[in-house]
């Protein structure tokens, strides 16, 4: 009964149009080995250059966006470093001609108004809005509790030609799972 | 100083920094895992000598295929590294490299440019690769 489930599983995969699909502990080795697969497949599939770039640069944000903020996480001690390995999901896929980046992964039930409120204001701004947010951002102060530039949703925004959409579940121990898909 | 020469590497730019002619280059692909531990140095570095400088002639090449969000911003310091370094009285010239297919990049390079007041900058066309 192993591959009837897994050819069924494959099959529901390939009706919603994905070419990769990737669930479990986010690393930077995990970015950089899909990464050039995608890179590759965006290469044979001969996409226009400027589309393969922006699903590439789609796919960085939101994997680096899970590798850092994930709530879904384990922390141990590697000899005298602190290490932590987050979990989340990935597709990237192709259907009804566009390209498209999604990323999945649990948030604290506290952070969810916070993100909620930047991303609908990210989603109304128009090209040069978000041009003027993302300088502004990238010469601002850090936002408290971020560990990167805090400009990868203006990013991720300003590279998904088709634009984005997300939501959010409110899940069990006041905890709501995350979902940002992104269409080029 | 010495000069500074690192590979490329998949995730990182190729780095040249030849304090003695104060010729400067990043190129290739920077995402690297910890942005500040890959720049820091080099931008405090880069900075302490600047600030060393006056009526020198300073040549800074950029020649990026891909930059993640992270580097965005420590390339908004070195715009503004450049340009406090020009304020001074150095002459300061900034060329941005794109790939001629590639708008993005090119839109990217006017937008650092056009921050700069004394620097002065300069966007070129390159072949794609």
């Amino acid at each position: 009964m192993l591959a009837p489930e897994m050819y069924e599983f494959r099959n529901l995969l390939a009706e919603k149009g994905i070419l990769f699909c990737y669930s479990g502990y986010m690393t930077e080795d995990v970015l950089s080995g899909i990464g050039q697969a995608i890179r590759m497949k965006l290469e044979l599939e001969n996409a226009d250059k400027k589309i393969a770039r922006s699903v590439f640069s789609l796919f960085v944000e939101q994997v680096q966006n899970v590798i850092r903020y994930s709530a879904e996480k384990e922390e141990f001690i590697a000899g005298t470093v602190q290490k932590e390995l987050r979990f989340g999901v990935l597709t990237v896929g192709h259907k009804d001609g566009s390209f498209f980046v999604s990323c999945s992964n649990l948030i604290e039930g506290k952070d969810v108004s916070r993100l909620d409120e930047s991303l609908k204001h990210i989603q109304q701004l128009d090209n040069d809005g978000l041009k003027k947010l993302y300088k502004e951002t990238l010469r601002g102060e850090t936002p408290e509790g971020s560990k990167g530039a805090g400009v990868g949703f203006i990013d991720i925004a300003r590279r998904a030609q088709k634009g984005f959409e997300f939501d959010f579940m409110p899940v069990k121990d006041d905890r709501s799972y995350f979902s940002i898909k992104a269409y080029v | 100083m010495e000069t500074i020469k690192i590979a490329a590497t998949d995730r990182s730019p190729e780095v040249e920094f030849d304090y003695s002619l104060n010729h400067f280059a990043l190129r290739g692909e920077s995402y690297p895992e910890n942005v500040n531990e890959f720049f820091g140095p080099l931008m405090e570095q880069l900075e302490e000598y600047f600030e060393t400088l006056s009526g020198a002639e300073i040549n800074f090449v950029f020649e990026l295929i891909y930059f993640n969000s992270s580097t965005a911003k420590i390339l908004m310091g070195l715009f503004d590294m450049l340009d406090e370094a020009a304020e001074r009285g150095n002459k300061v010239r900034v060329e941005w490299r794109y790939e001629e297919d590639d708008d993005n990049m090119e839109e990217l390079g006017e937008e650092y440019g056009e921050d700069l007041e004394h620097a002065k900058f300069i966007l070129t066309k390159v072949p794609a690769v």
